[in-house]
């Protein structure tokens, strides 16, 4: 089987983290990523969205409802662990520090954007290196672009929702236009990867 | 972006003998990511930067002050706001003064919200409110009271939800018109600050870093939101011995929304919902 075999290349590989930041049309994907998720999922799942900016509470029960993993906003500093999901909280940009734990700022917007998902996926990116898995859903601005090509340059694992199924293509399109080597696959194929990591 | 690989250290020694301003403490990522900013606006690199602070103390002035960052918002977390009117207020209705320290309070614009809440709840006059900020140019714009509208028009919403509604009760709408507490102009793009405002409040300059506590008073309530997140461990520990000097037994240390006390202080507050008390004994 095909996808075995790439299974068995990605397990050695032994991966630390996942990422995923998404916008305009990423709510309804991750919702359905997370229902798929088994509960015993082995690693930290990172989620930096962006959210209309007076939708700041109630985002995390609207995840948490289908989601067998625990969804929590992290704090200043809070550790990252697995098999938890940890949304980037509203108004703050969502850093990964060395030492597997999370570090807030509220600099100013980047892209328009407070969370900015260029930060966090960059500094991911330095925090783990090749053993994290970047991912860009459906967005209506090219925040992610910058920080997926840098994730693919530490020689991460990096994924692109295929623009076609997007409802928002404006920052899929911009992330493979910045970086054509990136892997642009269906939800079905993301979901499939993501529940067959060990 | 290349700051990962900046020598930090290198940075940070330089401001320190320059200015006095130690760094060194700071959270490691904001400072990478702060330090690449300021790299970029002044089209430097590392280098030059270093070379230019130790030879000119005035731009390592200005280089601190581009370093910390400044961002605040009026009423900034709506709920916060209202659970300081409703819950944390009354408490104190009875005493005397209440002494209340904003600290990183950069452009004031949370020392004006508490103003205006104090005032909303007939505890101005009583109110002795601090502000203080280790940049001395976000301190002139808090002592002006003077903002761009167009980057505070957002707020006015939050200044609805605390001032106007009362979240316990939605069939109380308190009519406040903004013009009681500032003037809006449009064509200046300017919010202004009413002149009792900007009277009552007081702005000094202090370094959570290294200072103590600069008043001859404690403190009913301290506020110090999104600072702390800038700081390692080790450092938040300092801040965090500070503020528990700094404040009367039973007195409020309200930190940001996202933010804790980790480590051997958690031991001396008593968490109530999220907010921090200290306890009597």
């Amino acid at each position: 089987m095909k996808v075995k075999g790439f299974m068995a290349k990605t397990e050695n590989i032994g991966y630390k983290a996942v990422i995923i930041g998404g916008s305009a049309g990423s709510f309804q994907v991750v919702t359905n990523i997370l229902q798929s998720l088994p509960a015993d999922f082995p690693l930290p799942l990172l989620l930096c969205l962006h959210r209309l900016k007076h939708v700041r509470s109630g985002f995390v029960e609207a995840l948490s409802l289908k989601s067998k993993l625990p969804v929590i906003e992290p704090f200043d500093k809070d550790a990252i662990k697995p098999g938890k999901v940890y949304l980037a909280p509203a108004n703050y940009h969502m850093y990964i520090e060395l030492g597997n734990r999370f570090a807030l700022s509220t600099e100013e917007t980047v892209n328009h954007s407070r969370p900015s998902i260029d930060l966090s996926f960059i500094t991911a990116a330095h925090a783990f290196q090749n053993k994290l898995i970047g991912i860009i859903l459906s967005g209506a601005n090219k925040d992610g672009a910058y920080g997926l090509k840098v994730i693919a340059e530490m020689g991460g694992f990096t994924i692109v929702q295929d623009p076609n199924q997007c409802e928002m293509p404006t920052m899929t399109d911009a992330a493979i236009n910045l970086f054509p080597k990136h892997n642009v696959w269906t939800i079905e194929k993301i979901t499939n990867f993501l529940i067959n990591l060990k | 972006m290349t700051a990962e690989e900046l020598d930090i250290q290198l940075f940070t020694t330089a401001i320190k003998q320059a200015s006095g301003y130690d760094f060194s403490n700071y959270s490691e990522k904001s400072l990478r990511r702060r330090l690449a900013k300021v790299l970029m606006d002044n089209k430097m690199d590392l280098k030059t930067l270093v070379a230019e602070i130790r030879k000119n103390g005035q731009f390592a002035e200005k280089i601190v002050k581009e370093i910390t960052v400044n961002t605040t918002e009026l009423f900034r977390d709506p709920a916060v706001w209202q659970a300081i009117r409703y819950r944390i207020l009354p408490y104190f209705k009875e005493h005397k003064v209440i002494n209340i320290w904003h600290a990183g309070c950069s452009t004031g614009q949370e020392v004006y919200s508490m103003l205006i809440l104090l005032n909303e709840v007939g505890m101005l006059d009583k109110a002795r409110v601090f502000g203080t900020d280790l940049n001395s140019d976000v301190l002139e714009v808090a002592r002006k009271g003077v903002y761009k509208y167009r980057f505070n028009i957002g707020y006015l919403d939050n200044f609805d939800k605390v001032i106007k509604e009362n979240p316990y009760n939605y069939e109380i709408f308190y009519d406040v018109p903004y013009s009681k507490y500032f003037e809006i102009d449009k064509n200046k793009d300017l919010i202004t600050m009413n002149k009792f405002l900007t009277e009552k409040a007081v702005f000094k300059k202090h370094d959570l870093v290294q200072d103590d506590n600069i008043f001859p008073c404690k403190f009913d309530i301290i506020m110090c939101r999104n600072v702390i997140i800038y700081f390692n461990y080790n450092l938040q520990n300092r801040v965090f011995q500070l503020f528990h000097e700094s404040l009367y037994p039973g007195g409020y240390l309200i930190l940001g929304m996202h933010e804790t006390i980790l480590g051997p202080y958690s031991s001396f507050f008593e968490k109530k919902e999220q907010f921090y008390v200290k306890k009597t004994t």
